[in-house]
């Protein structure tokens, strides 16, 4: 701009040198001429050439003020959009900049509010970063299978428990079709309820829902309770919907056992007491004629209360070892003057079915270091399951042996009962199992193995045994430590 | 008028004994069986006027034990009374163990009676 304004200096210069260098020629010829031409010539010309010189001399130096502050202005605004561009002289001019400059004052403190407006989103933009994180990494440590659809029914997000429920990759599966994922190529009832929940849920709004639903897996069916929440948008519109489902198979089994013992645990509790029960009014209804029936009378309603004590005492014991409360007392005991006792209950039992009992042999002098009470009820546990489970006319051995090397001693009884199917022996010692074939030959609570198992694992460190063919007979059995120098002291 | 016969069916001895000296005692005649098998032959051969069993028993539960009598054509009739804790609609009469032998005496008059009033009629 300098450069330009530089050349029209110059060339102004020049045009105006030039028409006034014409004036003062036209007027220094002029007195060739007549009085009159001299005199317009002498006035006229010069003057003309002088006002216009000096007129182009002015609008040059306007333009160039002009330009000078227009290019200031340019300046201004390309340099700070927010500055203040200083008024000059001219008036219009003046105004414009005037009119720049309210324009400027107007638009930064819009900027000003739209950057600060930015930072607001920026913040908060960070914010649900760290929010989304925080729920991933929620959702990714609860062991509940959860999963989260879209309005399409795409798969928005899911943790590791979904994808091994459901077998799918959790964490490259989004975007894909809930249905999809979840039915697999073999339609299964469990997958496919799940889904139609998902949709029902979707289409009907509802804010939760609960449900049990079955799948069926290799490992045998388990159940889920599943509790489904609609995601709303602004418009009250559902936009996803998210699923959590807590396996629940443990529980219910848990619950199914509870009951079963319940009841079973009930009907044996009647059974003794509807004896005494009936036994005692018939005394009291003066029912029992003579001495002798009255007798018995009292002897039945006496047995019936240690059967009822007898039983208390097994679901008191149970609860108490696993609870770890039962007071234990350890001493050197001799296994064959224990076993024989034992032996000397049960045999009344056993005549009355007509089961020959084949005592212990060979006779053993070891001792082992145990807890009398508790291993006379391993001993006679074992010993009425054998009465209760051989048909009449059978036959009941036990055996004890001694293994030095091992430092234990191995007792073992063996009947020639019904027998226990393959598929359920590994069960025989869990708590309430009773074997389902047997039910029918005995009443049981399904305590009294579990009860050997829990006495001689738990409080002895022994182990328990058992092997069985259907029909033939069944082996149950115990190893307990010796009374060995060692072991008495610790 | 012939004694009238009951069927004590339960696998406790001492639950047989006690029913058995009771019904005795007001002029009943009892026979016993301690499964549902066993009560089901005896109900065939000696057509009890009514039956008094057992829910659970090994063998034949006493529910098993009423289906097959109401199947067959000659036990069919006999009213049956259960001691147990389970309801079931078939039964002519549920008393829960404990059970009071008065009781049990009673319901068996009750229904050998209504059964008497309606042959009658």
């Amino acid at each position: 701009m300098k450069s330009v304004g530089n050349l029209y200096v110059i060339v102004t210069g020049i045009v105006a040198g030039s028409l006034l260098a014409e004036g003062l020629a036209s007027w220094y010829y002029s007195g060739d001429e007549g009085g009159l031409r001299f005199a317009g010539y002498v006035f006229v010309s010069p003057v003309c050439y002088f006002v216009v010189a000096v007129g182009v001399i002015w609008l040059g130096w306007y333009w160039l003020r002009l330009t000078g502050r227009i290019t200031s202005i340019a300046r201004a605004l390309k340099a700070d959009k927010t500055s203040h561009i200083k008024s000059g002289k001219g008036k219009i001019l003046n105004a414009l900049i005037e009119a720049i400059n309210n324009r400027f004052s107007d638009n930064s403190s819009y900027i000003a509010e739209l950057e600060n407006h930015i930072k607001d989103l920026q913040i908060q933009i960070r914010l649900s970063q760290g929010q989304k994180r925080n729920t991933e990494a929620i959702i990714y440590s609860i062991r509940d299978a959860v999963v989260v659809i879209d309005a399409f029914d795409k798969l928005s997000m899911a943790n590791e428990a979904a994808g091994k429920l459901f077998n799918f990759d959790y964490k490259s599966s989004q975007h894909k079709l809930i249905s999809e994922l979840v039915c697999g190529e073999k339609t299964k009832a469990g997958e496919d309820g799940f889904v139609d929940f998902l949709r029902q849920s979707r289409r009907g709004k509802v804010r939760h829902t609960r449900r049990e639903i079955n799948f069926a897996k290799e490992d045998g069916t388990k159940t889920f309770d599943c509790i489904v929440s609609c995601v709303y948008g602004e418009a009250e519109q559902v936009c996803g919907v998210v699923a959590v489902l807590h396996d629940i198979t443990r529980e219910k089994e848990i619950s199914q056992m509870k009951n079963d013992f319940v009841n079973h645990v009930s009907h044996e509790l009647k059974t003794p007491l509807a004896s005494i029960s009936a036994y005692s009014e018939m005394l009291v209804d003066g029912e029992a004629d003579d001495e002798q029936t009255r007798k018995e009378f009292y002897s039945v309603i006496q047995n019936q209360a240690k059967r009822l004590n007898r039983l208390i005492e097994d679901i008191l014991n149970t609860s108490r070892i696993e609870s770890g409360l039962i007071k234990v007392e350890k001493k050197p005991i001799s296994l064959t003057i224990l076993i024989e006792e034992q032996l000397q209950m049960i045999r009344s039992c056993a005549e009355e079915k007509k089961i020959e009992i084949i005592g212990q042999k060979p006779i053993v002098f070891n001792q082992v270091y145990a807890d009398k009470d508790m291993i006379s009820q391993v001993i006679i546990n074992l010993l009425s399951n054998a009465v209760k489970y051989t048909p009449c006319g059978g036959s009941i051995k036990i055996e004890t042996e001694v293994d030095e090397i091992a430092s234990l001693a191995r007792v073992s009884v063996t009947d020639t009962g019904v027998g226990i199917p393959e598929d359920e022996i590994e069960h025989v010692f869990d708590k309430f199992y009773r074997v389902s074939a047997n039910k029918k030959q005995a009443k049981g609570t399904g305590l009294g193995l579990n009860l050997v198992k829990q006495i001689v694992e738990k409080v002895h460190n022994g182990r328990v045994f058992v092997t069985s063919e259907p029909g033939v007979g069944s082996t149950f059995g115990f190893e307990l430590p010796l009374a060995t120098a060692e072991v008495v002291k610790v | 008028m012939a004694k009238r016969k009951v069927l004590v069916a339960d696998d406790e001895i001492h639950i047989i004994h006690v029913v058995a000296i009771k019904l005795r005692n007001n002029g009943y005649e009892v026979i016993s069986a301690e499964n549902g098998a066993e009560a089901f032959a005896l109900a065939c051969e000696e057509k009890p006027d009514i039956i008094v069993t057992d829910f659970q028993m090994p063998g034949m539960t006493g529910l098993e034990l009423v289906r097959k009598l109401r199947q067959n054509e000659t036990t069919k009739d006999i009213p049956v009374i259960m001691l147990t804790a389970k309801e079931e609609l078939e039964i002519s009469e549920l008393l829960s163990k404990p059970f009071s032998p008065k009781e049990l005496l009673r319901s068996i008059e009750d229904i050998l009676y209504q059964r008497l009033v309606m042959r009658d009629k």
